[in-house]
């Protein structure tokens, strides 16, 4: 009678249990992005891909896993993390062989823009997967990917955990490591604390600031910000008179088809800027320095030139060493040593 | 007993439409076909700008402000009365307020730029009115206007033209000063329930660089964040660049059309003219065109 009893239950268990969708076991926790007070309050999130806790570590895992590119053995696999160095504001820290240098990965939720440097990559997903399927990338099959990532043994928990399903899909590869990508905040530069009122900047600093925000100085906040856009760009796109002839097919006019926005490209964030060598789209300065000099003496006119390089006609803003040098020590107070080495951002533990 | 028959107003919800004239036509951005009263030749790429405090002035005396239709959480409440508008976004031309009373309107006012009240640092955290601050060393806030295009310089390069407006500063940065000004319109407006009420307002570009001040983009085309005398000049100029009604749209419609000889006599008799109300000026403009093409073939 009890064996019955015991046997009916255990049936019925499991008979529910095998009729109860996936989904109810899926309850996911939100992620906090923890921004500061001056951040924008707006991101940039899709709807159909809510940042959560679960997603964000799943993310992580396939970021710095070299199984994403659904290969065995050392010949060839990659990670995100292969190129997408922490130490170096997520860049390669050298040059590559992509068609334009790296562009940071760091406060991208607040990114509207669209991603790369003419913007023409709409979301983080659509990243992803250009990424993944790269042949000077990751160079991998999404299918391959997603049967050898299936066969694992601590994936398909991982994705029951963040997407309500143990069956594995591509789709749900781009969300989590775009949510992780997301998750990628850089506040907490001395730049950051100082804005905070937490410390001081030093004189050489604050005349660097100065110089970073005023017209008569570098000029350079109308396109990378400050203490009012503390983002440290708006994410727009600008020619800022590298150069006067345009042959690149990839510059933002490949995006808008309009005639004046052939050489332009998207202003980087300057968080971490001290460690985001090579500089530029394609990379030609090496040292903040070079990039200083560039600046200050070596700016090209055209036709299509931003109106807002308004010292152009003087081939740029004109700095003496010492303004120059008081700019790098401002520029410097953007690395943010704690994202740097953030282990939330890092491989984490198998 | 008399209070409790009065039926009390209704209210409506009222749009204020922007549009943009250079040269007697439409504004039409990057492209090389204008002209200022200095002779410079000159494009215009973007214009971006503050309104705040609009009010709207009813037959009963009272001002009746325009609060943003959309600012409904306590964040947007604190800047509905100010109006970011920006030649390329295209839902900012329309500024779209809450409901205010029906009713017969006679007067339009409002804030060109953000006052002291409102121009502090922090007040907006998302772009694009954030893309919009005034560095604190320059004394903070936020731009009242960006103008950016090109214009042909001195030696027929095309240099950058940044007509970039907001609080001025001394020489040592240590004393800042507020550039921003009131505008007052007549209008005919009525606001009726069940229906668009849409009032035009136009900013009539040419007017920024030529009355009274004569601005020749060689000596104030740009990097004028830092030079209080170009924003007093362009502070004095900007009174008279609004006018209500719509763009002209075309040859038919402007004053000038297309005849660059005519319109230079024209400038030169205007010159000569006795100064005008700005509130009236440009529909004055019109007649007096209009009379003296009809009365002076010599035109």
């Amino acid at each position: 009678m009890r064996l019955g009893a015991i046997i009916t239950i255990g049936v019925l268990f499991l008979a529910l249990a095998s009729c109860k969708p996936e989904q109810d076991h899926y309850t996911p926790t939100p992620y906090d992005l923890g921004q500061p007070s001056y951040f924008p309050t707006k991101t940039n999130i899709p709807e159909d891909n809510p940042m959560t806790e679960e997603g964000v570590a799943l993310g992580q895992k396939l970021f710095h896993d070299p199984r994403l590119s659904g290969r065995d053995g050392t010949d060839g696999i990659r990670s995100c993390s292969s190129c997408h160095h922490q130490e170096n504001n997520f860049e390669y820290g050298a040059p590559t062989n992509t068609h334009h240098a790296m562009l940071p990965l760091i406060n991208l939720a607040w990114n509207r823009t669209g991603l790369g440097w003419n913007g023409g990559v709409a979301t983080l997903e659509d990243m992803v997967l250009a990424a993944v399927t790269s042949p000077v990338e990751i160079n991998a099959d999404t299918n391959k990917v997603v049967k050898y990532l299936q066969k694992t043994t601590d994936y398909p928990e991982l994705f029951e955990k963040a997407f309500g399903s143990r069956e594995i899909t591509f789709v749900n590869v781009e969300r989590a490591i775009a949510q992780f990508v997301r998750s990628l905040v850089s506040s907490n530069s001395k730049f950051d604390r100082y804005l905070r009122g937490e410390e001081e900047l030093t004189e050489d600093e604050l005349k660097g600031y100065e110089l970073f925000c005023t017209e008569d100085g570098a000029d350079c906040f109308h396109c990378h910000g400050g203490g009012g856009l503390a983002l440290m760009t708006t994410n727009l796109f600008y020619n800022n008179g590298l150069d006067d002839e345009f042959n690149d097919p990839e510059d933002r006019a490949a995006v808008t088809g309009s005639h004046w926005d052939r050489g332009a490209y998207k202003a980087p964030t300057l968080r971490n800027i001290a460690v985001s060598s090579p500089y530029m789209h394609d990379g030609r300065f090496t040292t903040l320095d070079e990039v200083i000099d560039f600046y200050s003496e070596g700016v090209k006119d055209s036709e299509n030139i931003n109106p807002l390089m308004h010292h152009v006609m003087d081939g740029g803003v004109q700095l003496t060493d010492l303004e120059k040098a008081q700019l790098k020590a401002f520029l410097n107070t953007l690395t943010d040593e704690h994202f740097l080495n953030n282990p939330d951002y890092s491989k984490p533990n198998q | 007993m008399l209070a409790a028959c009065t039926k009390p107003k209704e209210n409506a919800e009222i749009e204020l439409n922007i549009g943009y004239e250079l040269n007697g036509q439409l504004l039409a951005t990057d492209t090389l076909c204008y002209v200022n009263e200095a002779g410079n030749r000159f494009l215009i790429t973007e214009i971006q700008w503050f309104l705040s405090d609009i009010e709207l002035l009813d037959q009963d005396g009272e001002w009746h402000k325009l609060r943003q239709r959309d600012a409904t959480d306590s964040i947007a409440l604190l800047t509905e009365h100010i109006f970011y508008i920006d030649t390329d976004l295209l839902e900012s031309q329309t500024l779209r307020g809450k409901a205010i009373p029906v009713g017969h309107y006679t007067a339009l006012r409002f804030t060109f730029g953000l006052d002291e009240n409102d121009n502090r640092s922090g007040l907006f955290n998302d772009p694009p009115e954030s893309e919009m601050f005034w560095p604190d060393v320059l004394g903070g806030g936020y731009h009242y206007m960006k103008l950016n295009g090109r214009f042909a310089d001195g030696e027929g390069r095309l240099a950058p033209l940044a007509i970039h407006l907001g609080i001025g500063q001394n020489e040592d940065l240590t004393e800042f000063y507020q550039n921003y000004f009131i505008v007052e319109l007549p209008i005919d407006f009525t606001v009726a329930e069940n229906a668009e009420n849409q009032l035009d307002l136009t900013m009539v570009i040419d007017n920024w660089f030529r009355n009274p001040h004569i601005i020749d983009f060689n000596e104030i085309g740009s990097h004028i964040m830092q030079n209080q005398s170009a924003q007093r000049l362009l502070n004095g100029n900007g009174k008279d660049v609004f006018r209500i009604g719509k763009p002209a749209e075309n040859e038919n419609d402007t004053i000038m059309g297309k005849d660059n000889s005519l319109a230079e006599k024209f400038r030169k008799a205007m010159q000569k003219a006795a100064p005008m109300p700005h509130f009236w000026r440009w529909d004055n403009v019109k007649e007096r065109f209009q009379d003296l093409k009809n009365s002076n073939s010599s035109i």
